[in-house]
């Protein structure tokens, strides 16, 4: 699948904006910054932390010439599949991406807590998505 | 190794039952019984006539298909699927799945609707963890379980000590967590307190 195909269903057009990227870029970074503060909570460090990764996905698909249809159901799961084609990380890091998509779901609807594992996960795939990125960008 | 599933039934019984007790508001036709069984549909139609004659299943005619589904006012539908629940289908899968990490983990178990009979088609299955490895590990090996299963799994992963001390706070999650019925995977009910 390429990301014309989604063009309609969960993706739509864009020229991309540098300034919008970059402000993408710099709120990741203050998310991971945000993330490692341990007085707060296990929840709102990974809340950031995911944030960040959405945010970094985004700006990789701005930079592509693509948006996602925020009318559309499932665009968190769009974005993190976009990840494939725009900055080009392995399968086996988009399966803990999306891991982390379904961790963040039940805890915000559950109200249960974020264990330790998984906002270790979490931070840490922020921050080496974060280098990724950058490093990408820099070739387009 | 023998499981106590393959013991208990003969191989085309115990992948029946398992498919089809573990789902029971779903019904398939034989061909996909087959596909999804690894089985004969020649010698799995004849499984299934006998499991339908004794009201284990019940069929249905739909154009010039046959269906099946598990008849849930058998009765003895409760403990059937309860010893494929226990033995066979998921737990076996998750069990194999999480081989390359057992000596990591201190105790495995399936809470939720799928532990307690309740999950419908789409339920995901959660998995509580309990053990000292990484997140992406866990998803990891579990990953290829989910393609199987046919349902999404979501780990709950805590180290030891996590464990231990969330044991001792008794939030409202682990509260209900040992209330509930636990479909343990690894190590067995007495290790997790």
């Amino acid at each position: 699948m390429t990301l014309d195909n989604l063009t309609g269903k969960s993706l739509e057009k864009i020229e991309p904006d540098p300034i919008a990227i970059q402000r993408l870029l710099d709120a990741a970074e203050r998310n991971i910054a945000d993330a490692e503060l341990i007085e707060l909570s296990n929840e709102n460090r990974f809340d950031v932390a995911y944030k960040a990764i959405m945010q970094l996905a985004n700006a990789a698909l701005q930079a592509s010439g693509f948006r996602t249809l925020t009318s559309k159901p499932g665009h968190h799961q769009t974005m993190i599949q976009s990840l494939v084609k725009t900055v080009g990380i392995e399968t086996d890091r988009m399966i803990v991406l999306d891991a982390l998509r379904k961790q963040r779901n039940i805890a915000d609807y559950s109200g249960d807590l974020v264990e330790d594992a998984a906002v270790v996960e979490c931070i840490l795939q922020a921050k080496q998505l974060l280098a990724l990125t950058q490093a990408w960008l820099k070739n387009q | 190794m023998l499981s106590l599933a393959d013991l208990l039934f003969k191989e085309y019984r115990r992948q029946v039952l398992a498919l089809l007790l573990l789902r029971p508001d779903q019904s398939y036709h034989v061909r996909e019984i087959a596909r999804l069984t690894n089985t004969q549909p020649g010698t799995l139609h004849k499984e299934l006539t006998k499991l339908a004659e004794v009201g284990i299943l019940k069929k249905a005619v739909q154009g010039n298909q046959l269906y099946y589904q598990a008849d849930t006012n058998c009765i003895v539908f409760e403990e059937l699927a309860g010893i494929m629940r226990k033995t066979s289908g998921l737990a076996d899968v998750l069990r194999l799945a999480l081989q390359p990490v057992t000596g990591q983990l201190q105790f495995a178990a399936v809470y939720g609707s799928v532990a307690s009979g309740k999950a419908t088609a789409n339920s995901d299955v959660d998995l509580l963890l309990v053990g000292d490895l990484g997140f992406a590990e866990a998803v990891k090996v579990l990953y290829p379980a989910q393609q199987e299963l046919g349902r999404e799994i979501n780990p709950k992963l805590y180290s030891v000590n996590e464990w231990h001390k969330a044991l001792a706070e008794q939030s409202g999650f682990i509260r209900q967590l040992l209330a509930d019925p636990l479909l343990p995977i690894v190590g067995n009910k007495d290790d997790v307190r």
